[in-house]
């Protein structure tokens, strides 16, 4: 399993170095609080340290985690669970770790005003609204009108056929978590996908398996087009690089959440429900949309980085992951190996290195199976 | 009669019996609608949930392929979905092979008992500490070359059902108790509107003047009507009781007032002389009047006394035949003195009887006092047994046969002459009444008519 996550860690977006972040309680009676999480020190220290100055009493223990080493570990330790809060944005793992009953009912007054678009059960509660993008550079304009939709994109693919030879790139729905959540969403969203991915075949696209990676591609001028960008990073590497443009997609863009929820068997249930209180108030979400990438669900919140400002942009455009029990089919391996396959003979196969998909990058629809008896 | 126990009815009013009798069972009859409809409306909401179940499973059955030698499936996520209720249910589901091997799924759910050839079927069961519902779909692969059979396995968790049970439930609950309100209204107001002519009769007996013994006239229903009878025959009766007493005091009054009368004009008359001779005549009428008239206030101070109905005197075991003997003993000089010849003739061992000892002495002291009263020369006290009898036979005129029941009445005299007060027999009856003796009259002879004679037998019920 070890080796697993470790593969899983290498193909997740900018997999983050394991890495935590401690604010000491001030006063008698310190009370300890531990999260695990998969946001970068730089985006949440704002977070935690407006939360211990409303909570002084608390020890508050992060640690940045990359999402499959967090969901191994919540998995390692659900006997005797050390965390006792969970964030993450691969919501079809946070999903089924809600759905097998490890989460534990949030009841407070704010918990319950939360969009019921963005929670399931006061359990599993979406706390951030990031996009799916796409980035190209600027001079691209030059040779041809850049994409502003997934339909414009399959037209500037079909034809310049041989002016887009190798000039995009896209996750690989084969080897990133990220890449196949998008690629089951857009094929679930248009059939025209399909056409779109045998296009990208066609043009010899290039398949990366993070987003920095992308960017960095894309800041080189390797790549004129990037495809299905985690809008929250790209967001931040296009505004300190002027050469390329970030664009929501008009016709639809997918809206990934993280999910957030406190453990059933949390040690500190009372410190838990009080930091997801927090994650859930006004001024944690003003802080989201202000002071990170990251967007801001809660409806009273206006201006960028805000649900509300890209509801208000793109309309019914916006296509955010339903947090619902149709992401357990996502998890499902027979469903990976099905898509996979119909996205392999899409891509038509020979752009790309003939990978077969790790045997099994996703243990966990059989972790059941493995914990059952 | 004296204490009843709080448990029994008998002490509660009409009303609050009628009340006990008819919201006991309505009250057991809404707790039997209510558990019915709390079975029911979980049965409803369990059907409308496993048609999910089955819709899902059926989704999923239809995306089962064979594909790379091994049973496969594309999983709609829509399958999913559509177990998700506005209840946000946790959702499992599984696929099993023929031999029953797990082949995907996001949790292992187990067999359910299979039942004949269904298709699908459905079963609560506890996984991981939760209750789910699980409804398993058996199907086969269509193909030309494969026919293998494969299981679907569905779950969700409850909180829809639950919610919908509910629901329904509260909606049949509101009914019920509206339903029970009613029926409890319309008990209240048919039990007073029944018991109303009850209350009528009440009225009509409580505002009648205590010294009317005249028939109720009410109109009243049937059962009620029954009742008003009864009083009614009561009333007639007590109509009779009266007058008897009113001719009773009557007749006591005409017999004291006759010999008083005659002791007075006695009196007067002799008053009138002045021979001493005949002072001490008169004085001796007058004291025979006086006897005769102290044995008749006796007597009717004894015949008031046996027919109160209040006294009931112990009663002990008495021997006949020493009764008889003693009476006869004490009484023999004295009539022999006046010419009786008086006898007993009785067995040789004790018959015992269960009696009130001077009663019955009484009575026979008073059937032998008759008897030389009419005339008897002779007198006979038998004691006899199978049945056991007590008799008093003697020679004088008799009865005829006619006159014996007249006989039995206060102040009637088989004839006018003589010395009786016409009481005697008349007490002999209220003993034997109060023994459950039977009393009759009879010839003493075979044939009156040569040889007269009256013989009255004392018949003592049975000692069983």
């Amino acid at each position: 399993m070890v080796w697993l996550a470790c593969l899983i860690a290498c193909l997740w977006p900018l997999a983050a170095q394991a890495d935590r972040l401690d604010f000491a309680a001030e006063g008698g009676s310190p009370q300890p609080l531990v999260i695990y999480g998969v946001l970068d020190a730089p985006q949440m220290r704002p977070l935690l340290e407006a939360f211990h100055r409303q909570a002084p009493d608390l020890t508050i223990e992060y640690h940045n985690l990359d999402t499959m080493a967090l969901h191994e570990r919540v998995l390692d330790e659900r006997a005797a669970p050390r965390a006792d809060v969970i964030m993450s944005p691969a919501m079809p793992w946070q999903y089924q770790l809600a759905n097998a009953g490890l989460s534990a009912p949030v009841d407070s007054p704010v918990a319950a005003a939360w969009p019921r678009w963005a929670r399931w059960r006061q359990e599993l509660f979406g706390i951030t609204f990031e996009p799916v993008v796409m980035v190209y550079r600027r001079d691209l304009a030059t040779h041809m009108r850049p994409p502003e939709s997934h339909a414009d994109l399959l037209e500037l693919l079909s034809r310049y056929p041989q002016a887009l030879r190798g000039r995009i790139t896209t996750y690989d729905p084969r080897r990133s978590g990220a890449g196949y959540t998008y690629a089951i969403e857009d094929a679930g969203i248009s059939a025209r996908y399909w056409e779109l991915v045998e296009a990208l075949g066609n043009s010899r696209s290039k398949l990366e398996t993070t987003t920095s990676a992308m960017l960095e591609g894309l800041s080189d001028g390797r790549y004129w087009i990037g495809y299905n960008l985690i809008g929250s990073y790209a967001q931040a590497y296009v505004a300190e690089h002027p050469e390329l443009v970030m664009v929501v997609p008009r016709d639809y863009a997918l809206v990934l959440q993280r999910l957030a929820m406190v453990m059933r068997d949390a040690p500190h249930p009372a410190a838990a429900r009080r930091f997801l209180d927090y994650l859930l108030s006004e001024p944690a979400q003003r802080l989201l949309a202000t002071a990170t990438p990251l967007g801001a669900v809660h409806p009273a919140i206006e201006g960028t980085g805000t649900a509300a400002a890209l509801r208000e942009r793109l309309g019914d455009a916006i296509r955010p992951v339903e947090i619902g029990p149709g992401l357990l089919a996502t998890l499902d391996r027979l469903k990976r190996r099905t898509l996979l396959q119909q996205w392999r003979q899409a891509f038509a196969g020979d752009a790309a290195p003939p990978v077969t998909p790790a045997a099994e990058p996703f243990p966990l629809d059989n972790s059941e199976e493995t914990a059952a008896p | 009669m004296s204490r009843v126990p709080p448990w029994q009815l008998a002490h509660l009013s009409l009303y609050r019996r009628l009340m006990v009798w008819l919201l006991c069972p309505l009250a057991v009859l809404v707790a039997i609608m209510l558990v019915q409809a709390w079975i029911a409306s979980r049965e409803a909401a369990d059907r409308a949930f496993d048609r999910l179940l089955d819709a899902a499973s059926l989704s999923i059955a239809e995306q089962v392929r064979w594909q790379q030698s091994r049973l496969w499936m594309d999983l709609p996520a829509s399958a999913l979905e559509m177990l998700a209720t506005d209840a946000q249910e946790r959702v499992f589901y599984a696929l099993y092979d023929a031999e029953g091997h797990y082949v995907t799924g996001n949790r292992l759910l187990p067999e359910l008992p299979s039942e004949d050839d269904k298709r699908m079927r459905y079963g609560d069961v506890g996984s991981q500490g939760m209750a789910l519902r699980l409804g398993i779909l058996r199907s086969r692969l269509e193909g030309w070359d494969r026919s293998d059979r494969f299981e679907v396995r569905v779950a969700q968790t409850r909180e829809g059902r639950t919610a919908l049970a509910n629901q329904l439930f509260v909606d049949s609950l509101a009914n019920i108790l509206l339903i029970a309100g009613l029926a409890v209204s319309v008990v209240l107001l048919s039990a007073r509107f029944a018991l109303e002519p009850l209350t009528r009769l009440r009225r009509a007996i409580r505002q009648r003047n205590p010294r009317t013994l005249a028939p109720l006239e009410l109109s009243l229903p049937l059962e009620l009507a029954e009742l008003r009878q009864a009083l009614n025959e009561l009333l007639a009766r007590m109509r009779r009781v009266r007058a008897n007493q009113e001719r009773f005091i009557g007749d006591a009054s005409h017999q004291l007032r006759t010999p008083l009368a005659g002791l007075s004009a006695r009196a007067e008359l002799a008053l009138r002389q002045s021979d001493p001779e005949i002072w001490r005549g008169a004085l001796v009428t007058m004291h025979d009047t006086a006897t005769q008239t102290a044995r008749l206030a006796g007597q009717l101070l004894s015949l008031t006394r046996l027919n109160n109905p209040e006294a009931t005197p112990a009663r002990q075991p008495v021997d006949l035949v020493d009764l008889a003997q003693r009476c006869v003993r004490q009484a023999y000089t004295r009539y022999h003195r006046r010419g009786v010849d008086l006898g007993a003739e009785v067995v040789e061992h004790p018959v015992i009887v269960s009696a009130t000892d001077w009663q019955l002495e009484e009575a026979l002291n008073n059937l032998i006092e008759n008897a030389s009263l009419y005339g008897a020369g002779q007198v006979t006290v038998r004691v006899a047994e199978a049945p056991t009898r007590l008799m008093v036979e003697d020679d004088g005129p008799g009865i005829p046969e006619s006159h014996r029941l007249l006989m039995l009445r206060p102040f009637h005299r088989g004839q006018e002459t003589g010395a009786g007060t016409g009481l005697g027999l008349a007490i002999v009856d209220s003993i034997a009444r109060a023994h459950d003796i039977r009393l009759t009259l009879q010839d003493a002879f075979p044939s009156p008519t040569q040889r007269p004679g009256l013989c009255i037998v004392l018949t003592f019920p049975d000692a069983t």
